[in-house]
């Protein structure tokens, strides 16, 4: 193998018009330049982004780690596990408190979790949400429950103007879940807040 | 470029939640994406992460990409370089450690430009057929001569040398109004 790159003339010929051979030699130019391009793209990669769109939502492994551990840590240090409360007339078991993501640094939400109707299974909820831009256009915020990164479940959708309020049920087990999680409710939206369950 | 209209049709219908057309366009967009993560990231698994997010970035926004305000390579650069630059601050204590003659040879906008020539580079490179795109990598970026990219890809010497010439006349074509 050569250890010198290649000679301009052994790759055009000699047989150039001066118009070709300034083209060629501009070209060549370029590409002494620049460094060389990725050989193989891998195909994890390529699996990976395939998936995109078709499930929700889509999350590196590093970054999910990083917020579910996150969301984790402030939920166990601000607000345990069982802790009750009772405001504002809503009989509040418990809260949570969701920490807000890079794309929505300045969000704050809680989740006051009521009792579960033993007749149905539904929980009670009051999400009390600030911070979020009002959507237009028919689009719409989802509070999700989420397993191993993934959408598991929804809890109910919901618009904001300041300040909200929302009461919401959901009939799931809890206890099967890692993470609440807001997001608009499109496919592959960010993480906009986000706690442990 | 030449091919530049057809990749904002193709963010378009991105745009539009056509996965055909996401897929030609991380087809298309692929290796230049992960070629500069890996060069700004040195490392494979955060390059890959931030190809990952650079594509899904591109799936969720390609909505917002308006023809009338860039070309679509230069729209699809700004998302790369966005989640690299990201990527690269999540975990900055292990981001590569760059000589120090590098830090006097470019300062910010000199790398800016080289690493946006590099993209325009490998992009057109990308729209050759995949024979003149070979022999054009194996010429520059491998160090085989002529004789031994013929001997290496099993094809007859003459082949290499029009393949070559050609890829080459056509990158000149797709870059004619870039400049080293």
């Amino acid at each position: 193998m050569s250890e010198e790159r290649p000679d301009f003339r052994e790759l055009v010929g000699d047989d150039l018009t001066p118009e070709e051979e300034l083209e060629l030699a501009r070209v060549d130019g370029l590409l002494r330049s620049v460094p060389g391009p990725a050989t193989e793209v891998p195909g994890s990669l390529t699996r990976a982004v395939e998936r995109i769109g078709t499930t929700t939502p889509i999350w590196t492994r590093r970054r999910l780690v990083a917020a579910v551990a996150l969301a984790a840590t402030l939920a166990a240090f601000f607000f345990g596990v069982g802790r009750w409360v009772d405001r504002g007339g809503f009989d509040a078991r418990a809260t949570v408190q969701m920490t807000a993501g890079r794309t929505a640094p300045d969000a704050t939400a809680k989740i006051e979790l009521g009792r579960r109707d033993e007749a149905t299974g539904n929980w009670k909820m009051r999400l009390v949400v600030d911070g979020l831009p009002h959507l237009t256009d028919n689009e719409y915020y989802v509070l999700w429950l989420a397993k191993d990164g993934q959408y598991a479940g929804a809890c109910g959708t919901f618009n904001v103007d300041g300040r909200t309020t929302v009461d919401l049920t959901a009939s799931y087990d809890l206890s099967e879940y890692d993470a609440w999680v807001i997001s608009r409710a499109e496919p592959d939206a960010p993480w906009l807040l986000s706690a442990a369950t | 470029m030449a091919t530049a209209e057809s990749d904002s049709r193709l963010i378009e219908r991105v745009g539009r939640g056509d996965r055909e057309a996401f897929e030609q366009l991380y087809k298309r967009f692929a290796r230049p994406v992960f070629a500069m993560a890996l060069r700004q990231l040195g490392d494979n698994g955060r390059a890959e992460d931030a190809a990952q997010e650079t594509f899904a970035a591109v799936w969720r926004s390609a909505r917002s990409y308006k023809a009338e305000r860039g070309t679509a390579s230069a729209w699809l650069y700004a998302v790369a370089r966005h989640a690299i630059i990201d990527r690269a601050r999540q975990k900055r204590e292990n981001a590569i450690e760059v000589p120090e003659e590098a830090d006097t040879r470019a300062g910010p906008a000199e790398r800016a430009e080289e690493s946006w020539l590099t993209w325009r580079v490998h992009s057109a490179l990308e729209l050759l057929p995949e024979r003149e795109r070979v022999v054009i990598e194996l010429a520059y970026w491998s160090g085989l001569s002529q004789t031994e990219i013929a001997s290496y890809l099993d094809v007859p010497l003459g082949t290499v040398k029009t393949r070559t010439r050609t890829g080459l006349g056509r990158l000149a074509g797709l870059l004619e109004e870039v400049k080293a």
